[in-house]
């Protein structure tokens, strides 16, 4: 049984996807200072934590059957430290997290921290409208942030964002009985910061300091500016009726948010409006008091939470610059087409082995002994003892497959 | 919900007791108290859950305790805490009084318990197949889900599969109507639906018949494969016998309310995180469907507002059967909708009823 398990259940957009791509490449150094990162995939602990909330996610879930309890099994397997980390977990009920941390050993004699890791509402809630945007949501930005505010919180996208965001809430869901010193707080640092500070802040918070890790990442979760998240609305709005969840993601989100879009790093970046500001303010600053009388361990500081002041040049989204939506709708054609080109190519390749299949086909059918063979099998098939030999036979043969 | 021992949280955790009991009085008249039964209280939608079971019938200890532990699956509203239970805090989402609670949180939790019945019941043992008759015709069924797939499947059981070489391939069709709803419900009984309302806005925003409610699509498909000689429309079922030259017609799927649809949707969602697709499929089929057809109501029906465009439909399905040449057994003009009794949308309100029914049938351990 794991004698310690450190459990990262959030919050989105907070740097989540590089520290487990880091982890999830780094698992042989990682296992070879007894810290089991339990996962055979990159996004191993995303389908476990489906699978726990029972979360559909546009087809993704038929490959998260059973794997929750897959993960928890390896971890009470594992001797020493065992890390899990998802961002999506933040949204499981007390009831899941209850029966999350019982099956990581929380009752049975396993140390379980809670790793959360924060960052200012501020940069948080047009963060979260871009992922809605990036998940195929078409709404305006004012529609977005009116149904954050909207007290009764009934509607999908504030269930959301306040199940993911609201961190009182959250640690109290997922805290369950841990004492607050097991209870641990990483916060994003403002922007502008030193490089690889929150990288530092994870390190100390998961006890990875001193270890030898490759940091280059190779995931992540980009952002992207105002006009680009203006043409995925757009986009999501004109093709989401006709777009299947499976081609969406290949497509929209993979090649032209986060392979063309993203890389578009000029343009005005997403922002909170000016007049939100104050709000906002008061919510963090009721946050701050909570999380401070509960006395959990915060590694960073908790006023990273306040935010930066207005920006001067707030760009609206549902009011953008066209020129630049236009600019970004050239690169994002460019990339569909030299996308359509390389896939040309391979349909050709792949007809070309098809054909090459298919003559060797007929050759072999072609061949005067084919259709006697293909009688005796089927005439062999057809009856119990011929059954038997021509499983005997396949067996001596070494074929596996019953198939003639 | 935690929280100091305050007068409002003895309240909740007095009516956790009640319902345990199996009362039924509702969250606002109930002025007993209680001592804390556990660190955290369930949320409003499992505790309302718990009563509305107790008002429709008797309630096994066990299954009280798996509505009060259960989560609401997916993406909706996070456990809610009771009013006047709880105070208002800065952070959280507001408390709530369980009777304003709508029908939908509620089927979420009631379609999480079923969903791990179902899992629990277990596919039945495959009847086997009776040998291959030699002498069967060569066919294949294919067309309106609901008419084929039953049909098939009963074929094959009395040997009689589908396939070899020079079949005939056989449309199974009826009005455009019907089929659409028809194509909803294959849907929401194998890998997947949205609710009725957006399935049919979709279809209506594209344009066109879902594509295994247009026989002509269907035809076209096959043709290519076969021919067109080898693809003939069957809008008489009667006629299948003859077709298939077999003397007792093969089994029709079972008549299903709109409400026992939609609640099978709803299952199948949770069934999606529990099982993988194939065996999801066969769980709703083998397992789900016989114990909702038990419990007769309604079926679905096109609504009034989009006869015009499904009569627009049937009219091109039809004309473009005619015109590729294809043979059709019955009336081509049985493709156009006609008026059939039912109702234009499931309700949530009978959806949760027969969950909970479904619930209660279940015997205890």
């Amino acid at each position: 049984m794991s004698s310690r398990v450190l459990l990262h259940v959030g919050t989105p957009k907070t740097g989540t996807s590089y520290l487990q791509d880091v982890l999830f490449r780094n698992r042989r150094a990682l296992a070879s200072a007894g810290i089991l990162y339990p996962a055979d995939r990159f996004d191993a602990h995303f389908l476990a934590a489906l699978d726990l909330m029972r979360l559909p996610w546009g087809g993704l879930e038929s490959q998260a059957v059973g794997a929750w309890d897959t993960l928890a099994t390896k971890v009470r397997k594992h001797d020493g430290t065992a890390i899990v980390s998802h961002e999506i977990l933040a949204t499981a009920s007390r009831a899941q997290a209850g029966r999350a941390l019982a099956s990581l050993g929380h009752g049975s004699g396993t140390e379980v921290h809670l790793v959360v890791s924060v960052r200012d509402l501020t940069r948080q809630i047009p963060a979260e409208w871009q992922e809605n945007v990036k998940h195929r949501a078409a709404l305006s930005y004012r529609k977005f942030l009116e149904q954050v505010r909207d007290p009764q919180r009934d509607s999908r996208i504030a269930t959301w964002f306040w199940g993911v965001q609201e961190l009182p809430e959250l640690l109290e869901r997922w805290g369950h009985d841990l004492p607050p010193e097991r209870i641990h707080l990483v916060t994003v640092p403002p922007p502008g910061g030193p490089q690889h500070l929150l990288w530092k802040r994870f390190s100390l918070a998961f006890g990875l300091d001193g270890l030898d890790l490759d940091l280059e990442a190779e995931r992540h979760n980009p952002s992207l500016g105002v006009p680009e998240t203006t043409l995925l609305r757009r986009l999501n709005r004109a093709a989401n009726h006709e777009l299947e969840p499976a081609d969406y993601r290949p497509l929209v989100r993979e090649l032209l948010a986060h392979q063309t879009l993203s890389r578009r790093r000029d343009s005005p970046r997403l922002s909170l409006p000016p007049e939100m500001h104050p709000w906002v303010q008061e919510v963090t600053s009721s946050w701050i008091a909570e999380i401070e009388r509960r006395g959990y361990d915060v590694i960073g500081d908790l006023h990273d939470l306040v935010g930066a002041p207005p920006a001067f040049d707030y760009v609206d989204p549902d009011h953008p610059d066209e020129a630049q939506v236009a600019a970004a709708a050239v690169d994002a054609l460019k990339a569909v087409l030299l996308e359509s080109a390389r896939l040309k190519r391979r349909e050709g390749e792949l007809q070309h082995e098809l054909l090459e299949t298919q003559k060797a086909l007929e050759r072999s059918y072609l061949r005067p002994t084919y259709r006697w063979r293909e009688r005796t099998v089927r005439r062999l098939q057809g009856g119990r003892l011929g059954g038997t030999a021509l499983k005997a036979y396949r067996r001596l043969r070494g074929r596996s497959s019953p198939a003639a | 919900m935690t929280g100091p021992d305050t007068p409002g949280i003895r309240r909740a955790w007095g009516w956790l007791a009640h319902l345990r009991d199996g009362g039924t009085v509702p969250w606002q008249d109930w002025s007993g108290g209680g001592p804390a039964g556990g660190l955290t209280l369930p949320g409003a939608q499992q505790l309302e859950l718990l009563r509305r079971l107790n008002e429709a019938g008797p309630v096994s200890p066990s299954l009280a305790v798996r509505v009060l532990e259960a989560s609401a699956p997916g993406r909706g509203r996070p456990d809610l805490e009771l009013v006047g239970a709880v105070d208002r805090r800065p952070f959280g989402p507001p408390p709530v009084d369980p009777a304003d609670l709508p029908d939908d949180e509620l089927l979420r939790v009631a379609g999480a318990i079923l969903a791990e019945d179902v899992v629990a019941a277990g596919l039945p043992e495959p009847a086997r197949p009776r040998t291959p008759r030699p002498w069967r015709a060569r066919y294949r069924l294919v067309g309106d889900p609901v008419l084929a797939a039953p049909r098939r499947a009963d074929l094959i059981r009395r040997g009689l599969p589908p396939g070899r070489r020079g079949s005939v391939v056989y449309v199974l069709g009826t009005d455009v109507a019907q089929m659409t709803v028809d194509a909803w419900v294959a849907r929401s009984l194998s890998y997947g639906a949205p609710p009725w309302p957006e399935f049919l806005a979709g279809a209506r925003r594209r344009g066109t018949l879902p594509p295994a409610a247009d026989p002509l699509r269907v035809c076209e498909e096959w043709a290519h494969e076969v021919g067109r000689a080898r693809v003939a429309v069957v809008l008489d079922l009667d006629a299948l016998p003859r077709l298939l030259r077999v003397r007792r017609p093969p089994a029709a799927a079972p008549d299903l309310s709109a409400d026992a649809v939609d609640l099978a949707r709803r299952v199948g969602q949770v069934l999606g995180l529990l099982a993988v697709p194939p065996q999801r499929r066969a769980l709703l089929h083998e397992v789900l469907v016989p114990r909702l057809a038990a419990h007769p109501g309604a079926p679905l029906v096109l609504p009034q507002r989009h006869l015009r465009w499904a009569r627009r439909e049937g009219r091109r399905v039809r004309d473009g059967l005619l015109g590729a040449g294809y043979a059709v057994h019955g009336n081509p003009d049985g493709l156009l909708p006609v008026a059939r009794h039912g109702v234009p949308e499931p309700s949530d309100a009978g959806v949760l009823a027969l969950a909970m029914r479904l619930l209660l049938e279940k015997k205890a351990p």
